[in-house]
């Protein structure tokens, strides 16, 4: 797979598999293409070369929205939100591809974020709660797949740990700066240098 | 019914020598505005006159085709204006906006000349011209900013567009509140308009029939009838411009393309 930003490849040539189960760490440098590569496995943004495929098919064959569900990327922090957090949980559970098969609420109490959270409108919330109840939003459709942008960057250790035991056994590409992390988690690690 | 009172040039003479009063307080507070007030005013008798010139003609021929060609002259440039108020813009904005106010400009104008006036022919120049210019004058206004709150939503909330896509939505699903939001802000204009008309302003329009003899009741209800039909037309436009934008900004995929979007 290659991606071009203007008219440098930020990477190119790159070839990865991620086996069931397995954990595939991305490490490298601000700027060096971590975010954008869990993009395009996302199919929110189109390769200017190569293909992803879960099994045999692609993103074109299965239709983007549900190759989405089953390979579902959650952002490091989630963007400026209206509302509250219940309500968007609603709002998702309107799409077609929708049909909420975990209850994210319950998982983000075992990481210790209380259900009246959920309630309370997502400006008010801090970092940490901001970054469970979006995770948990992330798994809520039991994907196959998943992709993480640093998910634990606003939580305290006890909390990482919480999420890091719901999240093992998990396939999932993560990204992660955090060293000792990445050692507890990975099966894979690939490196991404500067471009 | 009165006929209205003839306006010759000495009268309108003496209303121009009011515009030294502009040109007075910018020599004296030095505005600067000398320049642009000289401009303005001679812009403004160039184009009203050419309007009436043109009229003339349009309104003494008795046929379709000047009509016809006039009305998609009037389409063009609202739709330019239209567009050009927005801050950002993508390639093919043009043709949205132009599509757009051509179908809800068009169809409006001529329900009002059939259905609702009822006139014989229907394009006869002297109902359609100015009904069809009045209603386009006020949807470009509804297009322009229901286009800048979309754009702008597309551009600077492209995370939120993208967390909802993330999390499965379709392209319709995850523009659905961008396309809330930009026929909101399109459409208040008028709403807001034809809460305090009458009580606050007397409506060019009505205005215009009240000094050419018209009685009250009827320049009220022509009145009426010009709010109606722009209302209509600003939600059909803007409507129709947002959903062509956001045609034009997914792609197949499912994908925002955000990088389609540039300021100006």
């Amino acid at each position: 797979m290659g991606r071009r930003v203007d008219d440098r490849w930020l990477f190119r040539g790159l070839d990865l598999s991620v086996a069931g189960g397995d954990v595939l760490v991305v490490r490298g440098p601000s700027g060096c293409g971590k975010t954008c590569l869990l993009r395009l496995l996302a199919w929110l943004d189109a390769p200017d070369e190569g293909r992803v495929t879960l099994g045999e098919r692609g993103p074109a064959d299965i239709g983007a929205p549900w190759w989405r569900r089953r390979v579902a990327y959650v952002p490091q922090t989630p963007p400026a939100l209206q509302g509250t957090p219940a309500e968007f949980l609603a709002r998702v559970g309107t799409f077609r591809t929708g049909n909420a098969r975990r209850d994210p609420v319950g998982i983000a109490e075992g990481w210790g974020l209380p259900p009246s959270t959920w309630d309370q409108p997502w400006s008010r919330l801090s970092g940490g709660e901001r970054q469970r109840a979006l995770l948990a939003l992330g798994l809520c459709g039991d994907p196959e797949v998943l992709l993480l942008d640093e998910p634990t960057s606003a939580l305290d250790d006890e909390a990482t740990a919480a999420v890091e035991a719901t999240l093992s056994g998990r396939t999932a590409v993560w990204v992660t700066h955090d060293a000792a992390q990445a050692d507890r988690v990975a099966t894979n690690v690939l490196e991404l240098g500067t471009p | 019914m009165n006929g209205p009172l003839e306006l010759g040039w000495m009268q309108l003479a003496g209303a121009a020598a009011l515009l030294l009063l502009n040109a007075g307080l910018s020599v004296a507070l030095r505005l600067g505005l000398e320049r642009t007030i000289a401009v303005a005013a001679v812009r403004a008798a160039a184009q009203l006159a050419l309007l009436g010139l043109v009229l003339e003609s349009i309104f003494g021929w008795d046929r379709w085709e000047p009509v016809a060609g006039w009305c998609f002259l009037m389409i063009v440039l609202a739709a330019r204006a239209g567009v050009r108020r927005s801050k950002r813009r993508y390639t093919g904005i043009d043709s949205v906006g132009f599509v757009a106010l051509a179908v809800a400009g068009g169809s409006t104008a001529w329900l009002a000349t059939t259905v609702l006036i009822g006139v014989e022919p229907w394009w006869a120049p002297r109902y359609l011209i100015p009904l069809l210019g009045m209603i386009l004058g006020n949807a470009l206004t509804g297009i322009s900013l229901g286009l800048d709150r979309c754009l702008q939503e597309l551009d600077e909330g492209a995370e939120r567009v993208d967390l909802a896509l993330a999390l499965g939505a379709t392209r319709s699903e995850a523009a659905r509140p961008v396309a809330a939001e930009a026929l909101r802000a399109g459409m208040i204009p008028i709403l807001n308009s034809m809460t305090v008309v009458g009580l606050v302003t007397i409506p060019g329009m009505m205005t215009g029939q009240l000094l050419g003899g018209v009685d009250p009741g009827t320049a009220a209800r022509y009145q009426l009838l010009i709010l109606f039909l722009i209302a209509a037309a600003t939600a059909a436009g803007t409507g129709l411009a947002v959903f062509g934008s956001l045609r034009a900004l997914f792609d197949d995929q499912h994908r925002l393309r955000r990088e389609r979007i540039s300021l100006r």
